[in-house]
């Protein structure tokens, strides 16, 4: 397992070697704005425009800027600096982590819990009203774009200009270190907004695999031997019928913990997601960098996670 | 304050274009705007002392230091913490007022020198503590010339200061041409009479007083840190702990002003009602931010307008909480008129006869967003009124608003084309913005080519690649850019016509002479116009000018834009004509 860790390690140091390589590289080739004229103001001399190009080190050819940005990142852990505000860009991302995270873990956290029960419910109980109307209920939430679902849960239940105003808004997000209860009020409604088409996805993908299973043969046998059908489904059926939601929710939840992007803009979240836009929009290299490199970071992390993970779920697995 | 910027490039803003876009001609107003929502002559300016404001916006400043501010939003801000030479109060978008100064800026009779008494008594805040001097002026100054402050104004309307170039070149530690022979007393010295142009720049941010022995060093760095250590002149300033650095600043979260212990009323023009303003940025989605200003969860808006439902809704049932001013902008679709087939003027007219600006102004939001121009000064600036006001210079290929396809063809015949529709098969490259209004337009404008036979060939990508690499970059060739604007400076329409005619403006990066006009009587008039002085002279000649530039039909333009503004029930906001958006220093609670 240990040689097998290692070995996956080292694979995460080349992927994002390549994500940073493959994103720098796609700023150069695509028509982005050049930093160098967005600082030069009106009409600059060729002087300046030089100048400044100087000082953001763009003069240099690409494989030297490329080079020296990593050897900044490797041996300091220093991303550079945001060319739209002079801010550093671990600054940034650092102080935007903490909602980002918030967001994805308490969401993540409502669609496994209604995603698993609503699946787990509907697989026992087959072809009843009860299976018709969750399976219903989640084709339309995984329909549903999270944009509108958000702009929809606003007008309903946002205390400031929603319908019938029981929680907060837009714009009313508190860092979990300045009030906890403030904090836990204002992601209630993002948690839910996210958590919908998720837990749907899930429960319809969990229902499908745990249908299929209660039909095995081993399911079967346990049953032969008395065991109670609670004991049947949670511990033999969903152990087994689990496995491929444990793989995309590791993706899942690496992705939104590069930013929920959708989700941040709605509820005015001040997290990974806006600033990753942001940066996009404005041809901030740095900035994109930063938040790309931090993406794929939990991606790749979370996948190693769910790997090693695998191996205490099913027996069958083994890493040697 | 180039090119227009109240649409860029954040998603807030391209859902705020996106909307507005929706809005169309629904208002019941005439062609030439509308009197819904217009702020008054005359604004009431007392109010009630004390409270917070709480201020939503879509994104970020564009830089938080003042001496690299370069929008409106930004201004808004600056205005409110920093005292240039020279401010602009609420009610007068045209004349500055004394800020920092004393009086108004004395301009030699050759327009080579600029005198400026300044006030004594004017303080820093924390911790720099001293009054502002005549060095102070001086360095802010200086420091925009440099590479890691790179003021996008500097060059423009300082460039001419003897010594600025050899300074900005690194040949010399000073502008020698500002002089500081008393502390209170600066003089400019220029190498050509354009002092007209500089006083009137006297009042935008560059020239608030910046303390040398405390920003030097943070200039050193690169790019410059004082931003975030900025000091403060103005009744307000941004939160910093006691060394100066801001903890009310979060870029694209928040920024918060609170009043600047070191400002003395007595000094100053502005009322500053308020104890602390609180900026809330990132509220990409207007609908919800408009929402909660009009139901008043928030109280007015930074850097975006409300979309046209709401715009709707307010002009239909809260007139009195939207504020409608004159941005003393203007958007057109500029044509290369170096390359064919825009070289032919003929054609161009032909172009301008056919265009249906009153569709183009429906993508942005109809009449209750601004007049359709008809020339390139727009309202609120010296010399729109003698260049024609709203009723244009008087060219027929300007006269339809909805266009003429049998006049259009008449030129196309006199351009050389006898059926009078293009033949040409060549596709015309046509650069726009992705996105929001900002898309719509550029596609309709592309279908109205269509219309006489034109093939462009449109390209869409973000609005700061628009610029930079292809409008703003005379080598990518760009024959259409149908998305470029310009928004004054300040109100001298010297800011309005030379950065964007001036065939010796044309350069190889940014540069903003979009149709790449080089017409030989045009740069000649210009070069005498920039040597006027006085208010009225200077009006008249570029007034002549602005009709010299229409009859070239290097651009179409199509609207005027007005500002829209709203506010909470419970504030008696104050507009500032001059920035088009709240002033800070004059909105109060009620």
């Amino acid at each position: 397992m240990v040689r097998y860790i290692a070995r996956r390690l080292l694979w995460v140091v080349f992927l994002l070697l390549a994500v940073s390589f493959i994103t720098f590289i796609i700023f150069y080739l695509l028509p982005s704005a050049d930093p160098a004229a967005l600082r030069a103001g009106r009409q600059p001399s060729p002087s300046l425009v030089a100048s400044i190009r100087h000082q953001l080190g763009l003069d240099q050819p690409w494989y030297v800027q490329y080079g020296r940005y990593m050897k900044n990142l490797i041996l300091h852990f220093d991303f550079g600096y945001s060319y739209q505000n002079g801010t550093p860009v671990r600054q940034l991302i650092f102080s935007r982590l903490p909602a980002s995270i918030s967001l994805a873990a308490g969401a993540a956290f409502l669609w496994l819990v209604v995603g698993l029960g609503v699946g787990i419910i509907a697989a026992v109980r087959p072809r009843t009203k009860l299976d018709r109307a969750s399976m219903g209920l989640a084709l339309v939430g995984i329909s549903a774009p999270v944009y509108w679902l958000g702009l929809v849960a606003l007008y309903l239940f946002s205390s400031d200009i929603g319908v019938i105003p029981i929680l907060p808004g837009a714009n009313s997000y508190v860092p979990l270190s300045e009030n906890p209860f403030s904090w836990f009020t204002s992601l209630i409604m993002p948690w839910c907004v996210l958590a919908v088409s998720f837990a749907a996805f899930y429960s319809r993908l969990l229902r499908g695999n745990l249908t299929e299973v209660l039909d095995e043969d081993y399911i079967r046998t346990a049953r032969a031997k008395g065991l109670s059908e609670r004991r049947v489904v949670l511990r033999h059926g969903l152990r087994s019928a689990i496995t491929p939601i444990v793989t995309i929710f590791g993706l899942d939840l690496g992705i939104l913990l590069g930013g929920a992007i959708l989700t941040e803009t709605v509820f005015n979240i001040p997290g990974i997601g806006r600033l990753s836009y942001a940066s996009i929009v404005r041809s901030d290299l740095p900035v994109i960098q930063g938040t790309v490199l931090l993406g794929a970071f939990f991606i790749v992390f979370a996948n190693l996670f769910v790997d090693i993970i695998y191996a205490f779920l099913d027996p069958r697995v083994r890493y040697q | 304050m180039n090119p227009v910027t109240r649409c860029s490039g954040v998603l807030a803003a391209l859902v705020a274009c996106l909307a507005v876009a929706a809005c169309g001609s629904s208002s019941s107003d005439s062609d030439t705007g509308t009197s819904v929502g217009a702020v008054p002559e005359t604004q009431t300016l007392t109010g009630k002392t004390g409270g917070s404001l709480k201020v939503i916006a879509s994104s970020d400043v564009d830089y938080i230091d003042p001496g690299a501010a370069y929008y409106q939003f930004t201004f808004m801000i600056s205005y409110a913490t920093q005292r240039p030479l020279y401010s602009f109060g609420p009610d007068d978008a045209v004349d500055a007022v004394p800020d920092l100064a004393t009086k108004a800026a004395d301009v030699s009779s050759d327009g080579k020198t600029v005198t400026v008494e300044i006030k004594p008594n004017v303080k820093f805040s924390p911790p720099v503590d001293r009054a502002a001097t005549s060095a102070d002026v001086k360095y802010a100054i200086e420091r925009g010339f440099k590479s890691t402050v790179a003021n996008g104004y500097a060059g423009a309307y300082f460039g001419d200061l003897t010594g600025a170039k050899a300074f900005q070149d690194g040949k010399a530690n000073n502008i020698t041409g500002i002089e500081t022979p008393t502390d209170t007393k600066i003089v400019f010295n220029l190498d050509r009479g354009t002092g007209g142009v500089l006083a009137g720049a006297l009042a935008l941010p560059l020239s608030a007083p910046v303390p040398k022995e405390y920003a030097a060093k943070f200039d050193a760095k690169n790019p410059s840190t004082y931003g975030v250590n900025q000091v403060s002149t103005g009744p307000y300033m941004i939160e910093a702990d006691a060394n100066g650095k801001l903890t009310g600043y979060e870029p694209g979260k928040m920024i918060k002003l609170v009043r600047n212990p070191n400002w003395d009323r007595a000094t100053d023009y502005r009322k500053a009602y308020l104890d602390t303003i609180n900026v809330e940025e990132g509220n990409d989605d207007t609908t919800v931010a408009s929402r909660q200003i009009l139901q008043g969860n928030a109280q007015i808006n930074g850097d975006f307008g409300p979309p046209p439902p709401v715009l709707k809704q307010i002009v239909s049932s809260t007139p009195d909480q939207l504020a409608l001013t004159p941005s003393g902008g203007i958007r057109y679709v500029s044509l290369n008129t170096s390359m064919a087939p825009f070289d032919n003027l003929n054609v161009r007219k032909a172009v301008l006869a056919a265009f249906d600006r009153e569709a183009m102004r429906a993508t942005r939001g109809g009449p209750l967003l601004g007049p359709i121009g008809n020339h390139f000064i727009p309202p609120g600036i010296g010399g729109f009124d003698e260049a024609g006001g709203l009723n244009g210079t008087g060219v027929d290929f300007l006269k339809y608003p909805k266009g003429n396809l049998t006049l259009a063809k008449e030129y196309m015949k006199k351009g050389g084309f006898p059926t009078g529709m293009y033949t040409g098969s060549e596709k015309l490259l046509m650069v726009g913005t992705s996105g929001g209004a900002a898309q719509k337009s550029a596609e309709l404008a592309a279908a109205q080519f269509e219309k006489l036979g034109f093939k462009p060939k449109l390209r869409l990508v973000t609005q700061d690649a628009m610029y930079t690499k292809f409008c703003n970059t005379p080598k990518a060739d760009v024959i259409i850019c149908p998305n470029v604007g310009w928004l004054k400076d300040f109100s001298d329409p010297q800011t309005m016509l030379d950065p964007t005619f001036n065939g010796k403006n044309i350069v190889p990066v940014n540069n903003s002479n979009w149709p790449l006009l080089d017409n030989e009587a045009i740069n000649s008039a210009m070069d005498k116009a920039e040597l006027v002085v006085g208010t009225s002279a200077r009006n008249k000649a570029w007034a002549d000018i602005d009709r010299q530039i229409t009859a070239q039909a290097p651009a179409i333009p199509w609207i005027w834009d007005d500002s829209p503004n709203i506010r909470s029930t419970d504030v008696a906001g104050v507009i500032n004509k001059f920035n088009g958006n709240w002033d800070l220093s004059f909105t109060s609670l009620k």
